[in-house]
């Protein structure tokens, strides 16, 4: 891992791979590439085929079509009938359910793999010692691996697909077991090791804070496909698909009518309300690859986070914002969330800073800033 | 890569991927033992010559089959005997179930463990005991209640039909539905009752409305299981319908093999249309048990028990009654039996003796046997953990792509009775050359054995599999360990006290087999199930009950450690 020069290369690579159970097809043509030393995280809803192309990667699954690269070397392809089985692929997983076997000592569990490599004995009594030691297991070498805490077996699973330094790591959910203290020391844990290690890691979640949190790169899948690839913070801010907006974070949409569109030249729309919004207009940037032709359906959408709420000064709403009213008033500890009224039968949940006492039944006037608004053809 | 040391490479190819060959050969042996054997069954139906001369080929066999009133009668009979057995047994045994898992009965650990040694008990043996009881003229009930006033004869007769379907009920078809009925029922789901409680209902209302309801695939599973095995039993009829000339279809077809001319193509035509009977069983079967049809077992293991309250006490002596029947009667009874000059007479002055139990041991026969059903049980235990492991592992964890075909295979031993299957594989080994040097062995009988256990053995162990996760599996190939690897330092040594388990269940079967063993015994490798068979038939029911009490013996020994095995492995996890 002290190779400089290997940062950015390709350690895999799936090339329009699918795979299909009965009619189903629970990974459709997806292609992805992971780079050497970043964690890349598969995201999406359960049943949206992240599990199953992690499977594929892994070797425990054959694709039905397409190809994957590992290092250079085609590990699975059906068009050539070439399949290279898991034990041959040198790669490192954790499960969901650890999958310590429950009749070895935690040495065992972790000298196993070692031992299929024919390394001599004092060789890999010093490999196990130093990764059991590494994750804070240093001791409890002889201890049957099904007397450990749900904590300790992750770190053990975690040992024992690391102890053979393999090419690349898979990690199947590997938190969803574990209570929600011990998992975000769990995930600051493995960032940390992976960023020690320089270990390249292929993470499989649904939980999108965990792929926000840990994830140099996240691909969202929806219903076999990859929607959208991106760094994080792009996914979020930037989403290319209504279902990766829908799906990362909070978003406010609301629906309308283009009144101008790209009149100035840098992509911005704006959008006339519909309904009991009718009259105001709202700007953003367009989403649409073709420019919006004025007059058509369109929705706009916000993160509620970046919605500017200040008390209503009672003037008429002007260009780039409504007025509504909080409904209702929950105090949350660090912050209210309020349900806030556009018009009958039109609400948003806003959160909202405590600086100041809002009181329900106040009227807001919410601000909705251009560069952080995104139009969508409806 | 430069940077990676080469020790820590993907281990290299060392061998061809073994899998797939393997399990095309195991494919290919257990055809070769099952389904070959059984399509020379269904040609010899057609072969209508007698024994001895050239082959003929017709439809005699059919038309005597399906024409003769004598054989119409057995199967009538074989359905109605199947048909009432599993009538009386089925709710029996829900009943005991349901209490020894889902209630506060007191002992019920110790209770469980009485029916399960009670399976193990060798029909034969059982039906030895009841006839000391249940004589129409000596037997201990019948004498005793014909000393009441008004009585003026034994009310019971075990040689009828009703005796031969008691004896049924508390051998193979109560105590097997129990032992498979109970684990299902401790491993459903707690909170389908609870909600039921909380909505309102009892604990009657509860079990009839719930338990039992969510329990309906496993309840119809062990149903079709038990109605399959029943239509293999042989000895009972052997024993108690003969005196009445009360044939079903298995004493029929040994009838037509052994005591008169040989009537292969009659016998073979009928074990043909038994076979097309019970293939809509195992295809049932097979689908019942396949995918997520049995949903009801949970991680949570959620023990509560519904307190029985005031029914208690009386549940409590019904199930202990139900003990006394299946465990100790027999088992007393065989024992006394021993010891008596003259098989059932109680009556007689001083009817005690040693002397049964010194001619037998000092049989130089039976030692001959007692060597041959060691050596026979032991290898038919080892082989057939070896092999239905395989199978089993094969089926349940494996892409191969016969795997469907060879599950349906592994059940087929249970479609036809043993004595036909002894008889296929007669032909087998005589008809083979290569297989013709076997015939007169006991390699045969462990063969026999090994096949005759099949369809349980691969059961257990399959289902065993399927309660692995699965990823303990893949995570060992992905650490870099072969299929092979995999199989042995994984899967053997986690499923080691499942396949203990099922080692003694074939162990015990392969000890008290007679069906299977009937036809393929000669005096070199005759067992002692086969012995005290022909001890019977020359009229030595005081020799018999000596070698079946020994044979009883072996399968309690036999149950209780498969029980201490199958106990420690529970606690494994």
């Amino acid at each position: 891992m002290h190779v400089e020069s290997g940062i950015g290369e390709t350690v895999l690579a799936l090339d329009r791979v699918s795979k299909r159970f009965g009619e189903a097809a629970a990974v459709d043509s997806v292609s992805l590439t992971v780079r050497r030393g970043e964690i890349f995280t598969l995201l999406g809803p359960s049943g949206c085929g992240k599990t199953t192309t992690l499977r594929l990667v892994a070797g425990l699954e054959r694709p039905d079509a397409g190809e994957i690269i590992l290092r250079d070397r085609v590990v699975a392809s059906a068009a050539r009938r070439l399949f290279i089985a898991p034990n041959r692929r040198n790669l490192g997983m954790v499960f969901q359910s650890y999958a310590v076997w429950p009749h070895m000592t935690v040495f065992d569990n972790v000298a196993y793999p070692l031992q299929l490599r024919r390394l001599a004995r004092p060789l890999v009594r010093e490999k196990v010692a130093r990764v059991l030691e590494l994750v804070g297991l240093g001791g409890m070498e002889e201890r049957p691996g099904t007397l450990l805490s749900g904590g300790q077996m992750q770190r053990l699973a975690l040992c024992r697909a690391l102890v053979y330094e393999p090419d690349l790591l898979l990690l199947d959910e590997p938190f969803s077991n574990l209570d929600a203290k011990l998992r975000e020391q769990m995930r600051a844990e493995v960032k940390l090791l992976q960023r020690r290690l320089g270990i390249t890691v292929l993470f499989v979640t649904h939980d999108q804070v965990e792929a926000l949190s840990l994830s140099d790169r996240i691909a969202v899948m929806h219903r076999g496909r990859v929607e959208q690839v991106g760094a994080p913070r792009a996914l979020y801010e930037r989403p290319t698909s209504a279902f990766v907006r829908d799906f990362l974070g909070q978003t406010v949409v609301l629906a309308g009518r283009v009144a101008a569109s790209g009149a100035r030249g840098d992509g911005c729309v704006t959008v006339a309300m519909n309904g009991p919004l009718a009259g105001c207009t709202l700007a953003g940037r367009s989403t649409a690859a073709a420019p919006f032709a004025a007059g058509a359906a369109a929705t706009i959408a916000i993160r509620p986070e970046d919605i500017r709420v200040a008390p209503d000064d009672a003037g008429a709403p002007d260009a780039g914002h409504l007025v509504g009213t909080i409904e209702a008033l929950a105090f949350v500890g660090d912050r209210y969330e309020a349900r806030v009224a556009l018009g009958p039968e039109h609400c948003i949940v806003l959160l909202l800073g405590r600086a100041r006492d809002w009181r329900e039944g106040e009227r807001v006037r919410l601000g909705f800033p251009p560069e952080l608004v995104s139009v969508w053809p409806a | 890569m430069a940077g990676v040391s080469s020790v820590l490479a993907a281990p290299r190819p060392r061998r061809l991927e073994l899998s797939t060959v393997l399990c095309s050969l195991v494919l290919a042996a257990v055809a070769l033992c099952v389904v070959f054997p059984l399509l020379l069954v269904a040609l010899q139906s057609l072969q209508v010559a007698p024994p001895g001369q050239p082959a003929r080929y017709g439809l005699d066999g059919w038309r005597a089959a399906l024409g003769e009133p004598g054989l119409r009668a057995a199967l009538v009979n074989t359905l109605t005997v199947t048909f009432v057995r599993q009538l009386l047994s089925l709710p029996l045994a829900v009943l005991v179930a349901w209490l020894l898992a889902r209630t506060d009965l007191p002992g019920r650990g110790w209770i469980e463990f009485a029916f399960w040694a009670a399976f193990f008990l060798p029909p034969f043996t059982v039906t030895l005991s009841w006839i000391l009881l249940l004589d129409p003229e000596y037997g201990l009930v019948n004498t005793a209640l014909a000393r009441l006033p008004f009585v003026t004869s034994g009310p019971f007769n075990i040689y009828s039909f009703w005796g031969i379907v008691w004896v049924h009920v508390l051998t193979g078809s109560l105590t097997v539905k129990v032992i498979l009925l109970t684990p299902a029922f401790r491993n459903m789901n707690a909170a389908f009752e609870e909600a039921s409680r909380v909505a309102g209902a009892g604990t009657l209302r509860t079990a009839l409305r719930i338990t039992v309801p969510v329990m309906a695939p496993a309840i119809l599973s062990v149903l079709l299981l038990g109605t399959m095995v029943s239509l293999q039993t042989f000895e009972v009829e052997q024993v108690l319908g003969l005196p009445f000339r009360f044939f079903v279809f298995s004493t029929t077809i040994y009838d037509l093999l052994v005591t008169r001319v040989p009537r292969y193509d009659a016998a073979t035509a009928l074990a043909v249309l038994i076979l097309a009977a019970m293939l809509p069983l195992v295809f049932a079967q097979q689908w019942l048990t396949r995918g997520r049809r049995y949903t009801t077992v949970t991680g949570q293991f959620q023990r509560r028990v519904h307190p029985l309250g005031r029914w208690r006490a009386p549940a409590t002596a019904f199930v202990l009654a139900l003990v006394v029947v299946v465990l100790g009667v027999p088992v007393v009874f065989a024992l006394l039996g021993t010891f008596m000059k003259l098989f059932g007479f109680f009556h007689v002055p001083d009817p005690w003796t040693l002397d049964n139990w010194r001619t037998v041991l000092g049989d130089e026969l039976f030692l001959r046997s007692l060597r041959n059903t060691l050596v026979l049980s032991l290898g038919t235990a080892g082989a057939a953990i070896v092999v239905h492991s395989l199978i089993a592992y094969i089926v349940a964890r494996t892409s191969y792509a016969g795997r469907r075909l060879l599950d349906f295979v592994s059940w087929l031993p249970f479609t036809v009775p043993g004595i036909i299957l002894g008889l296929a594989l007669l032909w087998l080994f005589l008809g083979v050359p290569l297989l013709r040097p076997l015939y007169g062995t006991t390699t045969l009988l462990i063969v026999a054995g090994v096949i005759a256990g099949m369809p349980l053995g691969v059961q257990i162990i399959r289902s065993g599999l399927m309660q692995l996760g699965s990823e303990l599996e893949e995570a060992s190939r992905i650490a870099g360990a072969t299929w092979w690897a995999t199989y042995r330092r994984i899967i053997l040594r986690l499923m080691a006290p499942t396949l203990l388990a099922v080692g003694m269940i074939t162990f015990v079967g392969a000890a008290r087999n007679i069906g299977n063993f009937a036809l393929l015994t000669t005096s070199a490798n005759r067992p002692l199930s086969i012995l005290q068979l022909d001890y019977v038939a020359q009229r030595k029911f005081e020799e018999a009950v000596v070698v079946a009490c020994i044979i009883m013996l072996v399968s309690l020994a036999g149950a209780l450690l498969a029980r201490l095995i199958g106990l420690r492995g529970g606690g494994l996890g």
